[in-house]
């Protein structure tokens, strides 16, 4: 073929490509945040995965139905993905969003709401930029600038980890980032131990009963291998790390802890073309979950297990009988789903198909070696929480947001309080319209049993336009909330929380 | 084979500095702090990036946080690349963290997508007989 003519097949081709009606059509498609905001019309619920509008809120009031313990004095802080749109561009994914940390002040006089952005360096660059220009975990982001380490990436937007006197707002892959727990002004990211800086110090720390905190951090994600463990003493000084590593790829987003040990499972992946993380990932279904057993007192000597595959992000409680340690966990049952949670509703859709959640038990026999998950039949159980006391099956209740009924929104609109060991459950309906989040355990003062205490509940009224939050007994949930307190306004949902007293 | 030989044989000539050098001007974009220095090398060659030898010219800088120029002169026409990092305490070194992050900051000409060391060919570009100005920012 002669130069000539290839020339002119070429501007042919790209003629023809540029008539076709396909790309027509997708030219004229709405961009995801354009879909969202009809998505929105159509369906108000949505709001909960709206992009906040505002960079702080109050302090200020909240209305308060019912009374306030006399004893219960002291701040839920919560946190979660926030900001999901800048310059006309909508993250894909939930996980992406950046931080907001909530602080919702209780006492004998009222309730007050204060919230602020996590002004993480991300949020600052974004902030002067006017629009993404960093990596997120779960979307591509087009002309994105480079990055020095994963903690440029940081959108501290998963949980709240309060230790002594200080505040952490807490992502999966990078530092803690540390918050003035008075007015929530982020004072930055910690730095446990030098060498340690910008190291992932995950979302899911677990308190151990002599108030030291144990914690992981996954290297899969920023490309090594394996996981680090973090082990912090009660004043926030570094005790112990140490690296555990397998030689297949895990993902793990929480972990469990018994009496004397840690557990950790992780669910194997394969990794796609793709820009962002959560983009390229693919749970592989086909192959076991490794598992790994570690005794607090021998961090190096891990054992390893095989389990058919499962996916989980949280874990609730675990309990040493014998020999065998049992494993409460919520099971994810479609992995193709589970990769990119409410991933509809963040589009503005209404999803096909639901990711249904399971309440599982995994038992690891320890003298015989092998392990297996056993369902216990309830469903829809994600965000559970437990009375940390509970050191019995028989003793532990796991308090989850359930389904109950009618519901607006394809999200739970109940409290539950679970007791596996006798396949009982006492449950609070909010009503059709209410979205339940996480509910926290908090022990009543000189209390001794478990479950003696009080859930503290954050709600989302999208036909009201309000969020609030619920104070039940946790041994009364189906009493109703010993008090409510509402905002006049509403942000959208968040993912976890943690009680400080009042000193 | 013609074009080709008199293409090297003027490569050679302008490396044995028989025609005027240009001076190439870098600025650094987004220096975070004011702490240490910024340490800049200039290579020639994928071999010499990938530290087999010497770079063809280095500087530092003081640093001052937002922008930091750096100069060289003299400088052939050819395929060159530039390395930074931010040596902020010291020690002559991008510190990075026990699990091998930098935890200091640096940048590559062109400023390839990368969160590793760029390649020589995504840092190379092509420098001319005249003066040339180019921007790379600090990550």
């Amino acid at each position: 073929m002669n130069r000539r003519r290839f020339l002119l097949n070429a501007l042919a081709g790209a003629s023809a490509l540029a008539l076709a009606p396909s790309l027509l059509r997708a030219r004229s498609l709405p961009s995801i945040a354009e879909a969202f905001a009809s998505g929105l019309e159509a369906n108000p619920w949505m709001a909960g995965w709206k992009s906040v509008a505002a960079e702080s809120f109050g302090p200020g009031p909240a209305t308060v139905e019912g009374r306030i313990p006399a004893e219960l004095a002291g701040t839920l802080y919560r946190n979660g993905p926030a900001l999901y749109e800048r310059a006309g561009q909508r993250y894909e994914h939930w996980f992406d969003g950046d931080g907001m940390l909530h602080a919702w002040r209780l006492d004998q006089s009222g309730v007050s709401h204060q919230a602020r952005m996590v002004a993480t360096a991300k949020y600052r660059r974004e902030q002067r930029a006017g629009r993404f220009v960093v990596p997120a975990a779960g979307t591509a982001i087009e002309g994105a600038e480079a990055i020095r380490n994963n903690d440029d990436m940081n959108t501290a937007n998963t949980s709240v980890l309060c230790l002594g006197d200080r505040v952490f707002a807490l992502w999966e892959a990078g530092s803690a980032i540390e918050l003035s727990p008075e007015d929530l002004a982020t004072l930055g990211p910690v730095t446990w131990r030098d060498e340690l800086a910008a190291a992932p110090f995950s979302a899911h720390p677990l308190r151990d009963r002599d108030g030291s905190i144990w914690n992981f951090g996954s290297l899969d994600m920023l490309g090594g291998k394996g996981l680090l463990i973090w082990h912090l003493d009660s004043d926030g000084s570094l005790k112990e790390v140490a690296t555990l590593t397998d030689g297949q790829p895990g993902y793990l987003h929480s972990f469990a802890m018994s009496e004397r040990h840690l557990v950790f499972v992780l669910t194997p992946y394969r990794m796609r073309e793709g820009k962002a993380f959560f983009e390229r990932l693919r749970f592989a279904a086909d192959l076991p979950c490794r598992v790994a057993v570690v005794a607090k007192d021998a961090l190096a000597a891990p054992r390893w297990f095989d389990v058919d595959f499962g996916m989980v992000y949280h874990f609730a409680d675990a309990f040493e009988q014998g020999r065998e340690i049992v494993v409460r966990a919520s099971r994810h049952g479609n992995p193709v789903a589970a990769r990119s949670p409410f991933a509809a509703a963040m589009r503005g859709e209404v999803a096909a198909e639901e990711d249904p959640v399971e309440l599982v038990e995994l038992r690891i026999d320890l003298a015989g070696g092998s392990v297996r998950w056993d369902e216990t039949g309830i469903r829809g159980t994600e965000f559970p929480t437990v009375d940390a006391r509970a050191t019995r099956p028989r003793q532990s209740r796991i308090y989850a947001p359930v389904r109950q009924g009618r519901a607006l929104a394809p999200y739970p609109n109940a409290i539950a309080s679970i007791d596996v060991h006798r396949g009982r459950m006492n449950v609070h309906r909010y009503g059709d319209e209410i979205m339940a989040e996480e509910h926290v355990f908090v022990a009543k003062p000189g209390s001794h049993r478990a479950g003696q205490g009080w859930l503290l509940g954050t709600l989302f009224d999208p036909v009201r336009g309000r969020s609030g939050l619920a104070v039940l007994d946790a041994e009364h949930l189906d009493a109703g909330p010993l008090a409510s307190a509402w905002l006049p306004f509403m942000f959208p949902l968040g993912f976890h929380g943690a009680f400080r007293w009042d000193a | 084979m013609k074009s080709i030989l008199a293409c090297t044989l003027t490569a050679g000539m302008f490396a044995a500095g028989f025609v005027h050098a240009a001076e190439l001007v870098v600025k650094v974009n987004d220096v975070r702090t004011p702490k240490g220095q910024l340490l800049m090398a200039v290579f020639d060659s994928a071999e010499a990036w990938d530290g087999k030898f010497e770079a063809v010219a280095k500087q530092a800088l003081e640093a001052s946080a937002g922008e930091v120029d750096f100069r060289f002169a003299g400088l052939a026409p050819g395929r060159y690349a530039v390395s930074v990092m931010h040596d902020e305490n010291g020690n002559h070194k991008l510190d990075s963290n026990l699990i091998g992050m930098p935890v200091e900051g640096y940048g590559f000409s062109n400023d390839p997508q990368v969160m590793r060391k760029a390649t020589f060919e995504e840092a190379a570009f092509d420098l001319g007989a005249d003066n040339a100005t180019i921007e790379l920012h600090l990550r």
